[in-house]
């Protein structure tokens, strides 16, 4: 869409980008760190070499799928805050599988595997979103204390009915190798779920950009009332989008155990949902945006290792330039219309109105 | 007259994006009823409210009696004499009326109490002095908007106000109220010497009442000129700032044939109470059927009802046949009934998508626009909003403009004709004008008839009683969500339907049609 106030966006999400980084570089000097230094190391980590690509590349699937998972469910104005959850759930479900059908070869078992986690994480969404299209309960704080439960689920599950024998590691059997997923870049994680990730990626961008269930839950999401008026099944949507949302994070949960790890560990995500769901905020669930800003995401999270190697400068200053890009974010409307205002004072915008507001 | 009471010297104010108030200047002489019309936005209230003291000028000097003054608050506007009387009344339902009129200037008995017995001796002297008649000890919340009025009027001459501005005064009136009001306005002027300013958009009630208008547009000034010499046609070009043809409607005699029977409606409002106690009517293809009713007597919910909406307790709704009493908005909208909500933000549109997405809503599961119900065909649905767009006259650069950057007339231009385009044999349209401007109102009018002339069975609910009688063929009025007469439109007078509307008369149709 080449709406104008796209256009404006992206103006303002690169100019928050790089202001972010250049605060970035100013704490590196603070520190006596030259920040051509820091961010060269910092660039050269992330995509310096096969292996440094490949890095970035398997950092960025969760991040993907996570953030897509958020895209839907805040597009339909239904939150799903429990994306952490469900993704522990789907890895799980999908460990689950791997030692139980040993037997299957790898063209039956791995599609069994993810749609599994993604049933298991689907379901675990629907709760959440029943109650709150059927009773009002909001849907934030019951996703946000599944998480926990689900989180601590896992984590007993793995410690006792189906912990592992080979030492006490809090995590299930290794998976049957069928089911492991094949690496791509030698020495790097990077496996064959970045071409799931791929089809899952146009698969989303088609429901929610080129179809009329696209068009409905966009609609749901930004006006309730003229989305009844227009006929549009409002609590089926919303159900919908909930699903499919937890079913993209429990999918990210099955990647970590069918491509990363080859079994479920108690503390299998470090945050993958709570990443993936600042890269959708960012992007304002744009499918594509979620792509770019994972990449970019991934990118700073494996360029900031190199960098700490390199340089000493250390990797929390990562964090410091997402948040700072997010508080940019969230203050453009903020800044947009200061910025308006002065320059509506020189020559005066063509719709006068609102004299009440 | 020609002593200058206020003068308003350049006054500028700058909102967010928006100059409401451009250089504007203002002369306001004593003893005159002066009024300032203009077009929903261009800047009426916003300068009013400056004078009042709620908003500040950006730039700018007011001045009272020949001194500069500043007026940081409506207390000082107070101290200056000033009062002002705004759209929405600032009453406390559950006070009495005179409690309400002493409200922030309360006799005392002593530090804790007010004095009730010299607050109802203020109150009757008001109303001996200024002729408006109200009864001290009646609670707030049981009255009338016209007499709620009245005590807002007092209350601002308990204030010791010289210069009463009227904001909209009579959006919320019957006719008949109307008419008592104007009577007061002038006794005012004439036997007490009050100054009036009146902010108004009913061109009809300027030239009937003001000795002065003042005409708005788009933040500016347009001129000020004596009553006497302005008519209806002059104000409405400069309030719209082109020529506006005030075109009779033609209408063509359609055969009639009923296709929606509503019986015995039972709906409760939001709060539970019952705000439908059995509404009945029939309406005919190729008739408006207006209704007309002081607002909040059960016209939203009946139109919520009526599209599904809004669940109803009892009663049926038969569209061509088919019973559709509660049925869910989609299947009621297949059954052939587009709906213009009275609220185009709230229900309407979405403000935040573009003209596009706002106007596939109802097609986007519609061949061609969705191959198999499904596949949105983006060539097509864009093909369709620019047609649209040139159809009905919406002024948009292009049709990825998200609609909130519309004015309230192109917004609603778009709302109907997406609901037009359904070509549906039965419409409901809610307040098809409100806050849209003069150009677009003859418009959208002269849709709604030829609609009508194509043989479509209109119902159509407005607050605006000249826009009911204007298209309506045929008018039943709402009272206390109950119907209180039906009446052939060319039958009636405005003052007659004022009656009915107040539920001071009743036509049911056992005793007449």
């Amino acid at each position: 869409m080449k709406d104008k106030k796209n256009t404006e966006y992206l103006i303002s999400l690169f100019l928050s980008i790089f202001a972010s980084l250049i605060i970035g570089g100013f704490i590196m000097m603070a520190n006596g760190r030259n920040p051509i230094v820091g961010y060269s190391s910092l660039i050269n980590g992330a995509f310096g070499s096969k292996y440094n690509i490949a890095t970035t590349l398997a950092k960025t699937v969760p991040l993907i799928l996570t953030g897509l998972a958020t895209s839907i469910s805040f597009r339909s104005g239904i939150f799903n805050i429990g994306g952490e959850g469900q993704l522990y759930l789907g890895a799980f479900g999908a460990a689950l599988i791997g030692i139980t059908f040993v037997n299957l070869p790898a063209i039956l078992g791995i599609p069994l595997a993810i749609l599994f986690s993604a049933i298991a994480g689907g379901l675990y969404a629907l709760l959440p979103a029943i109650l709150k299209v059927k009773y009002r309960i909001d849907e934030v704080i019951v996703t946000i204390m599944l998480n926990t439960v689900a989180v601590l689920f896992t984590g007993y599950l793995v410690n006792y009915p189906f912990a592992t024998d080979v030492g006490k590691l809090g995590a299930t059997d290794i998976i049957a190798d069928s089911y492991q997923l094949s690496r791509l870049v030698r020495l790097s994680t990077l496996n064959t779920s970045i071409f799931h990730v791929i089809v899952i990626t146009i698969i989303m961008y088609y429901l929610l950009e080129r179809t009329s269930i696209g068009y409905e839950i966009k609609m749901v999401g930004q006006n309730l009332n003229f989305s009844k008026y227009g006929g549009i099944n409002v609590k089926g949507r919303m159900i919908f989008a909930m699903v499919v949302s937890g079913a993209l994070c429990g999918i990210a949960g099955a990647f970590e155990v069918l491509g990363v790890h080859y079994r479920f560990l108690q503390h299998i995500s470090p945050g993958y949902a709570w990443d993936g769901m600042l890269v959708a905020l960012i992007v304002k669930n744009n499918p594509l945006g979620v792509v770019l800003m994972s990449i970019f995401f991934g990118a700073l999270k494996t360029g900031s290792i190199s960098m700490e190697n390199a340089t000493g400068i250390p990797s929390e200053l990562i964090s410091v330039i997402q948040s700072i890009i997010i508080l940019f974010i969230a203050g453009e409307a903020g800044f947009k219309a200061k910025i308006k205002n002065y320059f509506a004072g020189k020559g005066r915008r063509k719709k006068v109105g609102e004299e009440n507001a | 007259m020609a002593e200058k009471l206020i003068e308003l010297k350049n006054i500028s104010k700058q909102f967010p994006g928006v100059l409401a108030n451009d250089n504007i200047s203002l002369d306001i002489e004593k003893g005159e009823i002066h009024a300032i019309v203009g077009e929903n936005g261009a800047g009426k209230s916003t300068l009013m409210k400056i004078l009042y003291g709620l908003y500040q000028p950006t730039f700018g000097e007011i001045y009272i009696k020949g001194e500069a003054v500043k007026i940081k608050t409506p207390l000082d506007a107070i101290k200056l004499g000033i009062g002002m009387v705004h759209q929405h009344f600032m009453l406390v339902p559950s006070f009495t009326v005179a409690e309400n009129i002493v409200l922030g200037v309360e006799p005392r008995k002593n530090m804790f109490f007010t004095n009730y017995n010299q607050a109802v001796k203020i109150t009757e002297e008001l109303s001996e002095e200024y002729g408006l008649r109200v009864d001290p000890h009646a609670k707030v919340e049981s009255l009338s908007v016209g007499i709620q009025q009245r005590i807002e009027i007092l209350k601002v001459f308990n204030k010791g106000a010289d210069i009463i501005i009227l904001d909209e005064p009579t959006a919320v009136l019957t006719p008949q109220e109307t008419e008592e009001l104007f009577k007061v306005i002038r006794s005012l002027v004439d036997k007490l010497g009050k100054t009036v300013i009146i902010i108004t958009h009913k061109l009809q009630e300027v030239l009937a009442l003001s000795d002065r208008v003042s005409v708005m547009r788009q933040g500016k000034m347009i001129g000020t000129l004596e009553t006497k010499h302005a008519n209806e046609q002059i104000l409405a070009e400069m309030m719209v700032g082109r020529e506006v043809l005030f075109e009779e409607l033609k209408r063509k005699n359609i055969a009639k044939k009923e296709v929606l029977k509503v019986r015995d409606i039972k709906a409760r409002d939001n709060r539970g109470l019952m705000a439908l106690k059995g509404v009945s009517f029939n309406l005919h293809s190729g008739e408006i059927l207006g209704i007309a009713g002081v607002e909040g007597n059960g016209q939203s919910e009946l139109l919520e009802v009526l599209t599904g909406l809004r669940l109803a307790e009892e009663g049926s709704i038969i569209v061509n046949g088919v019973e559709a009493i509660n049925k869910e908005p989609l299947e009621i909208r297949e059954l052939g009934i587009s709906h213009i909500p009275e609220d185009r933000l709230s229900t309407g549109l979405s403000r935040q998508a573009t003209l596009t997405e706002n106007m596939i809503l109802g097609f986007h599961r519609k061949e061609p626009y969705a191959i198999k119900g499904i596949h949105l065909n983006r060539k097509k649905i864009r093909e369709r909003a620019d047609r649209l767009i040139q159809e009905y006259d919406i002024r948009t650069p292009s049709q990825d403009i998200i609609a909130d950057n519309l004015s309230g007339g192109n917004m609603q231009k778009m709302v109907i004709a997406r609901e037009f385009s359904f070509d549906s044999q039965i419409l409901i349209i809610a307040q098809p004008t409100r806050g849209v401007d003069i150009g677009a109102i003859e418009f959208i009018h002269k849709e709604i008839v030829d609609k009508r002339n194509e043989g479509a069975a209109i119902l159509l609910i407005s607050a605006d009683l000249d826009e009911i009688f204007r298209l309506s063929d045929r008018i039943i009025t709402l009272y206390e969500g109950e119907i209180t007469g039906e009446f052939l439109s060319k039958e009636i007078t405005k003052n007659e339907i004022g009656l009915y509307m107040t539920g001071k008369e009743k036509a049911l149709k056992e005793g007449g049609r």
